[in-house]
This record gives structure tokens, sequence and C-alpha cells, in this order.
């Protein structure tokens, strides 16, 4: 277990020092000349060239990306471009809030799909599960922005529930102190991941009610509320598990879409405003964290589902 | 397709829609390429049944023209994605052993890199045409089409008609053309069909983040994009029926792959 | 299925024997209330001690009062759970007992058969999940316990364990026991009374000897005289019921088995046979309870060796372990010869098969065909597949698939073949348009051996050629087999695990266990003069063997690490030191019978 842990995390340096390269070259490739975005498209050649030499922009690629690493190793993610403020400092200010948001998207939409999953299993071609998976179907081809808009459109704009645009506030606790600024958002959000959970819950949950354990907790008397809370959830949730770890990079991006939709300021606002921006070193420093998070997710992902089933055994 | 009627429901849907885009502008001809400022913003009336944009184009035209753009992309995309990771898993499948061990390892590595932002850093600078755009999707939808494919192979490879094949004497070649490919196939023309709807989704989401295709080339995504601008303007006839398009292009597509993979997840169900 | 009934006292076992489909199952389920969705119990009723079952709710007499135990598979225990909090389950439920008190329970009725400590269900074998199931079923004292087909899908020495300690356990506490199988042999050894059904229907019911001595119905009587025993004369053919058993999707007016009777007349066919009490036939047998076909079976001759196999050995990497599949066989086949392999899951047959045809190559030793090196296939040996249904393409017809061997080998005039082929296993022309979900599974083990002989080959390896197909199906294709290699002067080696099907199809056998071959000779030395411990309790553990012989006790050992010396030791009752240090060569016994052990239990030397 500990082999395979610590195995797991050489791994995964490589994949992030792998990442990190790649977004190096390619942000290299896309902007030579740090100087110029700088200083601005009027200053002279000279003044340009300078300041690339003064911040070592002037050396190979090669030496300016093992100069990035070592920066990185104490934890220095660099210097903005364009906001005069340390990135690890511009970023720290918004995780807090981007991830409460992202919680609390995944939190209501695991709420919501495990049971809706589990019942529209359980009532296999019912009405209700029919009509479940008619609407999974409409919101899963539904542009999850234009969701957001349609949900503002409603509950803001004609029926004045909610406000349009999410709080503000500084505070990382956000969803509880300004609750209903906060509705839209974490419902767009969670929406997107309901209709794709659910489905998986519901045909994970069929697959478990077709094994022969759940037939002989019959043969014992159980009840069937007893059934599935002893037997079937647990065994139906183990693949949800897995794919919330894969799912990552997805929910990453629709925190994207949501906060620029409802003018949230997270990291995925900005992220996109740094893009305007061209504010190289953010872009660099957020596309390495969502690389942290997509493996540490997977890693995460696969040691719960291991905890929780044993006959997974960790080696590799 | 008898035994289906969402299949059928998903097709029949899937071909009007095409019929629209393409065959469209032949009985409805509009000009989609000179700004009309006088006529711009106009609500759904006599001469502009949906109305006109800000730019004075019609809009229903407009969604014809569009929806080829988005249907091309989705389908080019789709296509690129599956020749690769077929052809990918199909390799690491068949070789098995070590070389299927360092290709799925990699395959890992690169499912754990946030994709979206290395588009999105690269659409900022360099401006998508429709084909670029649909290449750079693709560039990261073969993953998952890579492990479905050699999964398919690694169960196809050691079952016993395959085995019994071999008995024969069949060549590996004749074992891969007569037996693995036409029972994989089923699985690879559902995933064609998911990843047109995905293709289609993710230029829409590129879209509203302002970066998808540039004016005047206009799929469903960015007409979307720029409609949802002008929804406080009450521009309703921006947003909702290309949005309205977007979403049953995308069911149907959904639909049809659904029950696609359910006719062929039980072929011996096929029964009475 | 209509018009069930059958009685149960108490203390006793009531056998339900019948093939797939034939209702068997749902009657154990009906019992328990537990139908399928979409099934119910129309009408009739289930009387339970002087109450209606059908008027109570199931789940208070469930696993309480009636208990059901299931055939085992791996997901007949919940994965995620330890065993001792399953076992308990049912006494908290039932009653009413703390956490604790239903833990003691549930160990101590875990001790009694023969578990001994907690863990979970995939750390168990085949054999110890099923004693788990038992456990789970009595833990409550029921006065009934329901088992359907306990034991199938078990190795025969584990079956007669497990069906021992049902024994065991049902008359301590005098409770009644439903048991449901397909297995005649099963059923006359352990069952006081049998209702033998068919088409969903009782057929006949009647005290085991009666049933067994005396068969009425024509149904029971033909199933019964098509299944290879281990006291079958050898030499006499086997009775084959023509046609398989009816669709109950498609229900027909008359007797369910009258297409496939003998004795069937319109009337059979017109009319619903009323169930007298006994039996259900409108033409009842007397007599003895067999068909004799009278039907002498001539043995090919035996000529020059075809096939040798020398020093076999295959190993292949399990994770970081090797898995010792086949280690060092050797034995030969001569031309039109059958030769039997038989042992229990895991001894390794199967990997042997396919290194026999040439499908993996051997770590070390060789196979030689005509004096020629196996390794890779060839048309002159062949194979039959297991189960024909996953050995047949399904994307395509059975047209293309039997001449597929004749394009790959580039052979012409493919039709004719196809359809002398077709005419040789008794299969009509309009199958080959068909796919082969769209045949029965006797018709689809017919195009497996159809196409394996499309070649023309000299050796056939067949693979438990009848093990997946129903009970009255099985003598049909065992027949066809015979008849075919008689023909033909074909050479076969038949690898399975029923030691009756191998003794009525080989002329010589082999016994595997764990990789080696611990025992040969022609089949009368093998199953007349036993010699191996290990078949002799093979043959002791056949349900409907003599119960004389020394029983293999306990669990197979783990192929990736056998035991030193000679590998059965561990489950042998006369092992000694030497045999844990030694390891005992092949040695002969005279004639060809030869045997790997140091205290054979015929004559011969000690090693």
């Amino acid at each position: 277990m500990a082999r395979y842990v610590l195995r797991r995390l050489v791994v995964s340096a490589f994949v992030l020092l792998g990442i990190s390269a790649a977004v190096f070259f390619m942000l290299h490739l896309v902007s030579e000349s740090p100087g110029r975005v700088v200083l601005g498209q009027r200053a002279s050649p000279e003044a340009v060239a300078a300041f690339n030499r003064e911040h070592g922009f002037d050396r190979s690629v090669i030496t300016q990306y093992l100069a990035y690493l070592g920066q990185l190793l104490r934890l220095d993610l660099g210097r903005s471009y364009k906001l005069n403020e340390d990135v690890a400092t511009l970023l720290a200010q918004y995780a807090g809030r981007s991830a409460m948001l992202s919680l609390a998207g995944l939190v209501v939409a695991l709420a919501v799909a495990i049971p809706l999953g589990i019942l529209q299993a359980v009532r296999r071609n019912s009405l209700v599960d029919r009509a479940t998976t008619a609407v999974s179907y409409v919101l899963y081809a539904t542009p999850s922005f234009l969701l957001g808009l349609l949900l503002i459109a409603i509950f803001s704009q004609a029926l004045g529930l909610f406000p349009a645009e999410a709080s503000q506030s500084h505070s990382p606790w956000v969803v509880f102190t300004d609750p209903w600024a906060m509705a839209l958002p974490v419902t767009t959000l969670a929406a997107g991941s309901i209709t794709v959970f659910a489905q998986y819950q519901r045909s994970s949950a069929l697959d478990q009610l077709g094994q022969d354990y759940i037939r002989v907790a019959r043969a014992k008397g159980l009840p069937e509320r007893l059934i599935l809370l002893r037997h079937l959830l647990r065994n139906a949730c183990l693949p949800l598990i897995t794919l919330v770890g894969t799912l990552v990079p997805t929910l990453l991006a629709g925190n994207l879409i949501v906060e620029s939709l409802f003018n949230y300021p997270g990291l995925g606002l900005l992220f996109l405003n740094s893009l305007h921006r061209e504010d190289y070193p953010v872009l660099l420093a957020y596309t390495l964290i969502g690389g942290v998070l997509t493996v540490a997710g997977n890693f995460v992902a696969d040691l719960l589902v291991a905890a929780a089933d044993r006959r997974i055994e960790l080696r590799k | 397709m008898r035994r289906h009627p969402l299949a059928l429901a998903g097709g029949v849907l899937l071909v009007l829609i095409a019929g629209f885009c393409f065959l469209g502008p032949l009985v409805y001809p509009t000009n989609q390429t000179d700004v009309d400022l006088v006529n711009a913003a106009l609500p759904p009336g006599p001469g502009f049944p949906l109305g006109t944009d800000t730019n004075g184009f019609d809009v229903l035209g407009r969604l014809m023209a569009g929806g080829q753009v988005s249907l091309q992309i989705g389908l080019l995309a789709a296509l690129f994605a599956t020749t690769i990771g077929t052809i990918y898993g199909a390799v690491a499948g068949l070789a098995g052993g070590v070389v299927d061990a360092f290709l799925m390892r990699l395959v890992d590595v690169m499912l754990s890199i946030p994709f979206l932002f290395f588009v999105l850093i690269l659409s900022a600078r360099f401006h998508a045409n429709a084909v670029t755009l649909a290449l750079v999707i693709g560039c990261f939808s073969w993953l998952l089409s890579a492990r479905l494919v050699r999964g398919e192979v690694l169960t196809l490879r050691v079952r016993e008609f395959v085995l019994a094949a071999k008995v024969m004497g069949a060549s590996r070649s004749r074992v891969i053309l007569t037996h693995l490919i036409p029972n994989a196939l089923g699985v690879i023309i559902v995933n064609v069909t998911f990843q047109v709807a995905d293709a289609i989704l993710v230029v829409s989401a590129l879209g509203f983040l302002g970066f998808g295709l540039t004016y005047p080339a206009a799929d469903w995504g960015s007409q979307l994009a720029s409609g949802v601008t002008y929804i406080s303007a009450d521009y309703w006839w921006l947003v909702y029926p290309v949005g309205g398009c977007i979403i049953l292009t995308v069911l149907a597509l959904n639909l049809l792959a659904d029950a696609l993979r359910d006719a062929i997840g039980r072929p011996t169900s096929v029964r009475s | 299925m209509s018009n069930v009934s059958l009685e149960l006292g108490r203390g006793e076992t009531l056998g339900i024997v019948g093939e797939t489909g034939s209702g068997k199952s749902m009657t154990g389920l009906a019992i328990m209330g537990m139908l399928p969705a979409g099934g119910r119990v129309t009408g009739g009723t289930i009387d339970f001690t002087g109450r209606d079952l059908l008027a109570m709710n199931p789940r208070h007499y469930r696993g309480n009062d009636i208990a059901m135990i299931f055939q085992d598979s791996l997901t007949s225990l919940n994965p995620t759970k330890k065993i001792v909090e399953q076992v308990a389950e049912p006494v908290r439920l039932h009653r009413a007992a703390s956490r604790r008190a239903a833990r003691e329970r549930a160990e101590q009725m875990l001790t009694q058969v023969g578990i001994k400590r907690d863990g979970y269900p995939h750390q168990l074998s085949g054999g110890q999940r099923q004693r788990v199931m038992i456990a789970m079923a009595l833990v409550c004292e029921p006065e009934i316990v329901i088992a359907d087909e306990p034991t199938t899908a078990l190795d025969v020495t584990i079956q007669a364990e497990i069906l021992d300690l049902l024994d065991e356990l049902r008359s301590a506490r005098g409770m009644s026991m439903i048991l449901i199988t397909h297995d005649m042999g099963v059923i006359s050894q352990r069952a006081d009374r049998v209702g033998v059904m068919y088409g969903g229907r009782v057929a006949e019911s009647a005290p085991t000897a009666t049933l067994f001595g005396h068969t009425r119905h024509r149904y029971t009587r033909a199933l019964l005289s098509s299944i290879p025993t281990l006291a079958h004369d050898r030499h006499e053919a086997l009775f084959s019921i023509p046609g398989s058993p009816p669709d109950l999707t498609r229900p027909e007016p008359g007797c369910p088995f009258a297409p496939r009777c003998e004795a069937a007349t319109d009337r059979c066919r017109q009319e619903q046979p009323p169930f007298t009490g006994t039996y259900a036939c409108w033409h009842p047998a007397g007599g003895p309870a067999r068909t004799v076909t009278r039907e002498r079976i001539a043995r090919g001759k035996s000529g020059d060796t075809l096939l040798k196999v020398d020093g076999l050995v295959r190993e292949h990497p399990a994770g970081r372990r090797t898995v010792k599949a086949v280690s060092g066989v050797s034995f030969e086949v001569a031309a039109g010869e059958t030769f039997g392999l038989v042992g229990e899951s895991g001894c390794g047959k199967s990997s042997l098969g396919r290194m026999l045809v040439g499908l993996d190559r051997a770590d070390s030793g060789e196979i030689l065909f005509e004096g020629e090196k196996v390794t890779r296939p060839r048309p002159a040996v062949q194979m039959m597949f297991q189960d024909s249904g996953a050995a047949l393409d399904p994307r395509m017809r059975i047209g293309r698939i039997l001449r597929e061997p004749l394009v790959i080998q580039g052979i012409g005039d493919r039709d004719e073949r196809v359809r002398r082929l077709l005419g040789d296993v008794g299969l009509p022309e309009g199958v080959l348009d068909r796919y082969p979900y769209e045949l029965s599974g006797g018709q689809r083990q017919r195009v497996g051996l159809a196409r394996a002989l499309a070649l023309d080959p000299k050796v056939l390896i067949a693979d438990e050629p009848v093990s997946a197909l129903d009970v009255s199906i099985r003598s049909q294709v065992l027949n066809l087999m015979r008849r075919i290699q008689l023909e033909r002067g074909l050479s076969s080696v038949v690898i399975s695990h029923d030691l009756a099907v191998v003794r009525y199809l080989a002329d010589r056998v082999g016994v595997m266990y764990l990789g080696k071959l611990v025992e040969s000779g022609t089949t009368d030395e093998v199953y007349g003069s036993t010699a191996h411990p290990y078949t002799a309790g093979l043959l002791a553990a056949v349900p409907e063997g003599e119960k004389s012989g020394t029983r293999v006790r306990g669990e197979l050992p783990s192929s990736i690490d056998p035991p030193s010396g000679c590998r059965f030791r561990t489950r042998c009752a006369l092992a000694t030191e030497t045999c844990a240090r030694v390891e005992p060569p092949m040695t002969s016994l005279g004639g060809t019978h030869r045997v790997a052990c140091h205290y054979p239990l015929q004559g011969g030397r000690n090693g």
C-alpha cells in the first residue's frame, strides 16, 4: 500500500513535469517576447530587448524552463505581467472562492444524482425513470452557458427570486454567507454534472441489482429499503467515485463558464481575463494547478475505491 | 431499428436537421455576406421569419449556414478523433505486453492534461477556422476512443470464435479483417456518434468564452454566444432558435448513439 | 409454468429435477415469493404447516422459516462486506438480536460449516463461498431450506463435500429440504422423493427408489437412458432423445414432451395428459427404467502413434507470479484412438488442449504430430470448443462460418463440402442462412463439430464438448461425435471434468491434477482397477458412484505455488513424509496402466 502510494506519487511528479514542459513551451511559442507584452506596443525595440535581457527572457527556452522549474520548487509561480503582483498571491486570493463553488456544485450534483440514479434503476422503465432520462438527455444537450442564461431569464429576470450576478464577496465562504446570490451559479454548475452522474449511477445500480447477492439478501427476508441501503448503495457508488476522479478537467471547465457567466471572481474568471490581457505567468500557473488537481483527483479516487472495495489490490 | 423507436426518432431528427442546413438555403436563399445595418436586430416579422441579427443578417438563413459549419466541425473532429483513437487503441490491444502498457500509460498521462486551457491559450493567439478548430478538438478527444477500442480489441482477441479462426490457420490480418473489425465496428460507430455531439457542445462553449470561429464565419456556438450578449436587450430571437438547434442536434445524436449501443451490446437478444 | 403440485414432509428431502427452462427454479422462487419482475402466481396455494404462504407477506418467512441457497457464483456474496456481518444479518433481522449477539451466532454457524476466519468474499474459494451461503441460510434455523443447484458450479470433489454438509446439518436439525438440480445423479443419492419437471409441468413424482426402479413417464425414462453413467455398459450406445426442450413462450397443446417422444400418438399432441398423482403421461412406461438401445459400440482399431506429447510445460504470468498450468505431461494418441483427459478445474487440461492445437506454445517439452513438431495451428489437428455460442462469430451466418476454414486453406468446391458436412452432423440446409443466435444449443454444437471437421483433420481436440448443453441433448452430441469418429477413422482428445462422459467416449484415459498427469491407461484399467488415490477420490465423489472410496478432502492448492513432492499429498489420506520430499515418477503397473504415486492402490511397485 505505502509502496503503491509512493510509486503513484513518483509517476504523478513525472506527469506534472510533462505538463509543465508542454505548457511552458507552448506559451513560449505563443509569446516569445514578454517585454513586448509588458511594455506595450509603443515601447521601443531597444527597451523591449533590455527588459527581456534583464529578466532573462533572451536565454534559450531550455534554460528558461529549467529556471522556471527551479522557481516552482521554491513554490514561486512568478510575477504577473499586468497586475504587479506575485502569481501565487493572486491565485491564493481567488482559489478559495473557486474551490467553494466547485465543491458546492459537486456536492449538490452527487446529492441529487446518487438517489436519482438508484431510484431510476429500481423503478426501471417506469414513468419516473423515463421522464428523468428524457430530462437528462435534454439537459445534457444544452450548452451549460445557455442553461445558466435560461435560469437567469426565468428566476432572476422574470420571477426576481435570485440575483443574476454571483456574490462578489471576498470571503471564500460565499456559498454560506450569500446563499441567494450563489443559488443560480451552483445550480448551473451542478446541472451539467447531474445528468452525467445520474445516468452513470443508474446503469451502475442496474448492474448491481442483477448480481446474485441482491437476490440472496432478498432471500434473507430483508425489506427492499434495507437491501438498497445496506447492500446496493456502496457497491453502486464505486464506479461513480472513479468517474468523478477522471472528470476533474470537465469540472474545471464548468467553473470557467459559470464564473464567466455570473461574473464570479474566481480562478476561472482570472484565467479568462489573463487570457485577454496576455498575462502569461498567470495562465501558466493556473494550467499547472489544473494538472495537479486532475492528477490528484485520479489518485484520490483510486485510493477511495480501493479502500471501499477490498477486491482491488493496489499494486503495479 | 423498428425495435428502437428512440433511435428512429433520433435518426429522423438528424436527417431533418441536416436537410434544413444543407438543402434549406436552396429553398430559402439569403444574403449572409453583406452587412445590412438598416435591417439590424429586427424582430421576427414579414420578410424575416426569425428576425435579423445585429449585423442585419437574416436569422433563419444564418441558422442554416451556421448549422453547416457546426455539423461539419463536429463530424470532422469526431472522425479525426476516432481514426486516431481506433488505430492507437487497436495497436495497443493487438500488440499487448510492454507496448500496450506503455501506450496506455501515455494515454493516462495525456488525460491528466487540462486540454481546455491549452485550447483556449492557443485560440487566443491563433485565429481558428473550422478545420483547425475541428482538429484541435479531435486532438483532445481521441484518448477516450483509444481506451475504448483497446478494451474492445482485448476482449475480442480472446473470444473463442477468434481462437477458432486461428486454429483453422487464419492469418493475423485475416483475423483482424474478418473477425475483429466487424465485431468492433459497432462500438466505433457509437463512439463517432457520441463524439460528434460532444464536439458541437465544445465548439459552442469555446464560442461563448469568446474563442470560437471569428466573424464573419459563424457556427451555431458563436451565434448563440453573440446572441446571449443581447439577451438583456430582449433580442430573444437571437438566442432561442439557435439554442434550440444545438439542443435538438445533440439530443438526436445522443439518442441515436445510445440506441445503437443498446442494439450492439446484446446481439443475441434480437431473438423473437 | 402451470399446475405444479408437490409435497414435502418434515425432515424429508424433496428433489426437483429438470433442465433449463423446465420451471424447477421458478417453483423454488414462487415458494419464496421471489418470482422475477413480471412473474406471479396466478392460481393455486402453497401450504406451509397449515398456513397459505401466498396469503402472507413473504418477508416474514423468508430467511427465517424458509431459507434458500443458490448456485455459487462470484457475486453470490456482497463483495464489500465481511462474511460474518453477512451471515449475522438474518439473525439481527428476524431474531431482533443485538449486533454482538448476532455476530456470535454467525461465527458459531460459520464454524459449523467449516469456515474459521472472517474475511471478504473474494478471499474465499467457490466451495468456501458455498459454505458461507449455507451458514447464511441456516443461521436462523429454518424449517425448510430450498437449495437451487447448490453445487452445479463446483468441482465434483467439492460438490460431494457440500452435499454431505447439507445432509448432515439437515438431519441434525430435523429440517426439510427441497433440492433443485438438473443432475439425476445428485437426486438419486440425496432425495427421498423426486419431482421431475419438463416444460413447466411436473411430469412425474414418486419416492426416489420407485422413480428410478419403476419409471412411468416417457420423458424420465428417455432421460435416464440418455445420461452416461459410471455403471453404464461402455459397449452399448446411449439412447439419444431427438429435438430440444420446448420454448415456453410458445405453448402448444398436448404433452410438452410429445414432439420428442417415441411413444407419442395424436392424442399426446392434442391433449394435455392429467397428473395422476405420480405421473402425467397418456402412455406410461412399464418394465425396466431404461430404454436399452442394444446398439453395440464399434470401437475403432488403434493404429500407429499419431500424436506424441513429451514433457510438456506451460507457465503463464499472473501479476508478478507465475501460474504453473502444465508441468511436464507426456502421453501418446494412436491413429483412430480417443484419448480422454479428466481433471477438475485448474488442473491444466484446457491449457494442454490449447497447446495441442498450436494456439499456445509450450515453455518446454514438445508435441509431435506424425513425428513433426507442432508449433502453430495446422489443418490436421482441429478443435471443438465447449460453448459454440461463443465459438461462432455472432456477425456471420452459419454458411459463412462453415465455409471459413475452406476459404482460409484455399479449398475449392465449398458449397458442396459444406452441404456434405451439414448432412454428416444432421443439420438441415435451412440453417445456412441463419445466425448462430437463431440456433438451439445442440444445433450450435453440431455446427461447431462440422466446422472442426471441414478441414478433414486427423485429430480432433474436444474441450468439454457437452458441458454447456442441456442434459437431454448431450447424448445426441456424444453419439454423433462417436459415429463420426468411427466413420472417419479420426483420433481425438476429449477434455472433460465429467468422468462418465470421458468413460463413454474414450479408449484410453489420462487423469490430471495440478498440471501433472497422475494416472493413465485404458479406460477399463483406470476406471476398473483405479491406482491413484486422486482418481479413486474423483470416482467416489461422483454422485451416483460408489460411496466406499476415500473422499478427496479440502481445497485445491494454488497452481502458483504447488505443494512439494507429490502435488496431491495435501489432500491425500495416504500421504507420508516421502510424498512431501520425493516427487513420484510415472511407473507402469503392467500393460499400459501407469501411475505417479508412491503408494498406488493397485499392485505395482512402491517408489
